[in-house]
């Protein structure tokens, strides 16, 4: 009886145990992305990122020639599942790094099984407030709406707006914050903020808001809303007499093509800011849209950049670390460098990105964005 | 060991999910036991859920205190909604459940203590895993003897024929608000514990489409008896992860094995109800 036990117990240990890792074996990384359900366009995006960047990187491998090997795990866009992906990703597979989840509230769920394991993760498209502080194991290339938006509002700045008003969506988090960031954004710009209105997601009547807006003349608008309700601003706003000489700014979630899709010319020389766009001029961008084009026959989005990006990262502090040990990994990365799709990249003291060089403005122009001039 | 602690590792998140969603199913039996589509049961584990993390995070109380109060919240909602709502029948009492879930998502959407849109993260991870499954076994427990009793046999009636039950004496008022209440109770256990194992909670875990998947595991499991319905979540659970190596078309093979259940199977999985003594001198 006692034998079987052990017999039992020995095939299951054999079953489990991964071989002694070698020299020679390939580096385990994972990835719990959203591959299934409403959100899966995120992550099947940046899957496709993953994949380019994997193909590239494998060529020469890492380490001196040690392979990257990648397991990706669908999260399904819930908590419980990007929590099982992330802990089968470590307790099975025992990678030395992870990369995702796709969604910030999946992070939120599953960064803290990562970062008590000490195994270093990245998220790519988390950009709500607080993600880093859920460890000194959390880091992320996705840039914070508070980095982005400054670098817009300096733009309608420097395009000679004195005055905006903001209007903002007070029953999302996402808008709520967005506005926050706008206020100081717009200060720190030198606008003077000469009128704030806010209004619910699901409104479609802004014209009080907007009246009242346009008796105060001001030289610019900031809305912070999802792009159903900037869009519905916009259009309204368009009737009410607004023309050319208002400057409307945008945020993240203007950054979409369904604007010019809902608004259209009523969005007209909208301003919005983006970590990456599809035709950024630069070498290492324009390299990696052809890569992208001829492998998936489509245009990449800012998801599947952000991803590719991303890995290249991760493969160089590998590289730095000098073997696949997660704490080495987690302290190399703090210091790699790396000039990509997104532009030159590193991690600032918060593990989030430290530059914002990489934003580029873009401006709405015959229904398709465009760096603004 | 290092082997068995890493497929403790894996696996643990599973291992809670499994005991917090057969709290769940009960939660959920417990009202379709008397015939009522109530299915506020994810509204009840939000506020269990909520009240617990605030207990726990601006409070600072311990995990002992904090559990057996966090039935408490959901009880008084049910208590103060169980007036009006039970005057309502089948899809209708649905629809109002439902909405209720609802208005709770708009208050932990808009209330800045509640963390909004951010939900609330950094909860002790205090439940242990026994605590959990004691939890359930008790309930299991309970609810049988429940079941055999005469309680049972009168939930039963209002089930089959509301009418019948009524012009048998059944105060069917009070039976449906004490149901209301307990499976208020335990759903409340289900989101204090689970609040209590994963660190973070947020508004959407506890809208629609939570209080549906709580729904499906009482019909896939069936309500003849307590084990049924957790037999429903544990199926129900564990089949995503069963699936996973099938990768892209695990959704479509977990949605096709509950269609074909429940096409084979319409009285759920477990059909068979709890044997109960014919009295003698009575006919059956």
């Amino acid at each position: 009886m006692l034998k079987r036990r052990t017999l039992a117990a020995a095939a299951l240990a054999a079953l489990l145990l991964p071989m002694a890792a070698s020299a020679a074996d390939p580096v385990p990384l994972g990835a719990v992305e959203v591959l299934t359900g409403p959100t899966a366009a995120y992550g099947t995006a940046a899957k496709a990122g993953l994949d380019l960047a994997l193909e590239a990187i494998n060529g020469k491998g890492v380490l001196g020639g040690r392979k990257l090997s990648l397991t990706v795990e669908d999260s399904a866009g819930t908590k419980d599942g990007a929590i099982n992906a992330m802990r089968k990703l470590i307790g099975r597979d025992k990678v030395v790094a992870l990369i995702g989840p796709t969604l910030s509230n999946e992070m939120f769920a599953a960064g803290p099984v990562a970062n008590a394991r000490g195994i270093p993760t990245i998220g790519t498209s988390t950009t709500a407030n607080g993600i880093t502080d859920i460890g000194p194991f959390i880091f992320r290339t996705a840039m914070p709406e508070a980095d982005v938006i400054p670098v817009t509002m300096r733009k309608a700045a420097a395009r000679g707006a004195k005055t905006i008003a903001l209007m903002y969506a007070n029953d999302d988090a996402f808008s709520k914050s967005g506005f926050e960031v706008m206020q100081k954004a717009a200060a720190t710009a030198g606008l003077q903020i000469v009128a704030t209105e806010s209004f619910a997601s699901k409104d479609t009547d802004f014209s009080a808001q907007l009246t009242k807006i346009k008796a105060l003349k001001p030289d610019a608008i900031g809305i912070s809303a999802l792009v159903e309700p900037v869009s519905g601003v916009l259009l309204q706003a368009r009737q009410l007499g607004f023309g050319a000489e208002t400057q409307f700014v945008g945020g993240n979630g203007s950054n979409s093509p369904k604007l010019a899709a809902i608004a259209g010319a009523a969005a007209e020389g909208m301003l919005v800011g983006s970590p990456w766009f599809v035709a950024k001029p630069d070498a290492a961008n324009q390299a990696f849209v052809a890569a992208f084009q001829s492998k998936y026959g489509k245009a990449p989005d800012q998801f599947a950049a952000q991803a590719y990006d991303t890995l290249f990262i991760l493969a160089e502090a590998i590289d730095r670390a000098g073997e696949a040990d997660p704490a080495k990994i987690r302290d190399a990365l703090t210091k790699t460098e790396h000039t990509g799709a997104l532009g030159p990249f590193r991690f600032g003291e918060n593990r989030s990105p430290a530059a914002t060089e990489g934003v580029v403005v873009l401006e709405l122009h015959d229904g398709a964005f465009r760096i603004a001039p | 060991m290092a082997w068995f602690d890493d497929l403790l590792f894996t696996y643990q998140n599973l291992a809670v999910a499994l005991g917090v969603n057969g709290l769940l199913a009960l939660s959920m039996y417990v009202v379709l036991a008397v015939g009522q589509l109530s299915l506020g049961q994810a509204a009840f584990m939000g506020l269990g859920a909520y009240s617990s993390a605030l207990m726990s995070l601006q409070l600072g109380w311990p995990f002992w205190a904090v559990l057996p109060l966090s039935c408490v919240v959901p009880v008084l909602f049910a208590l103060a909604v169980g007036g009006p709502t039970l005057r309502l029948n089948g899809v209708y009492l649905a629809i109002a459940t439902i909405g209720l879930g609802e208005v709770l998502r708009g208050v932990y959407l808009n209330v800045d203590v509640l963390g909004g849109a951010m939900g609330l993260s950094g909860i002790p991870e205090a439940a242990p895993l026994w605590l959990i499954y004691a939890m359930l076994a008790l309930a299991v427990l309970v609810l049988w003897q429940v079941g055999k009793s005469g309680i049972g046999r009168a939930m039963e009636a209002m089930r089959l024929d509301e009418t019948a039950a009524l012009s048998m004496g059944v105060n069917i008022r009070r039976y449906r608000l004490a149901t209301l209440c307990a499976s208020a109770v335990l759903a409340g256990l289900a989101g204090a514990l689970s609040a209590h194992s994963t660190d973070f909670i947020g508004p959407n875990d506890f809208g629609f489409e939570p209080a549906v998947t709580i729904l499906s595991f009482a019909l896939l499991g069936g309500i003849g008896s307590p084990f049924a319905p957790v037999l429903g979540a544990w199926l129900l659970t564990l089949l995503p992860e069963v699936l996973r190596p099938l990768a892209d078309v695990r959704l479509v093979m977990n949605g096709a094995v509950i269609v074909v259940a429940v096409l084979f199977l319409p009285r759920g999985l477990l059909a068979w109800r709890m044997p109960r003594h014919v009295r003698p001198g009575r006919a059956a």
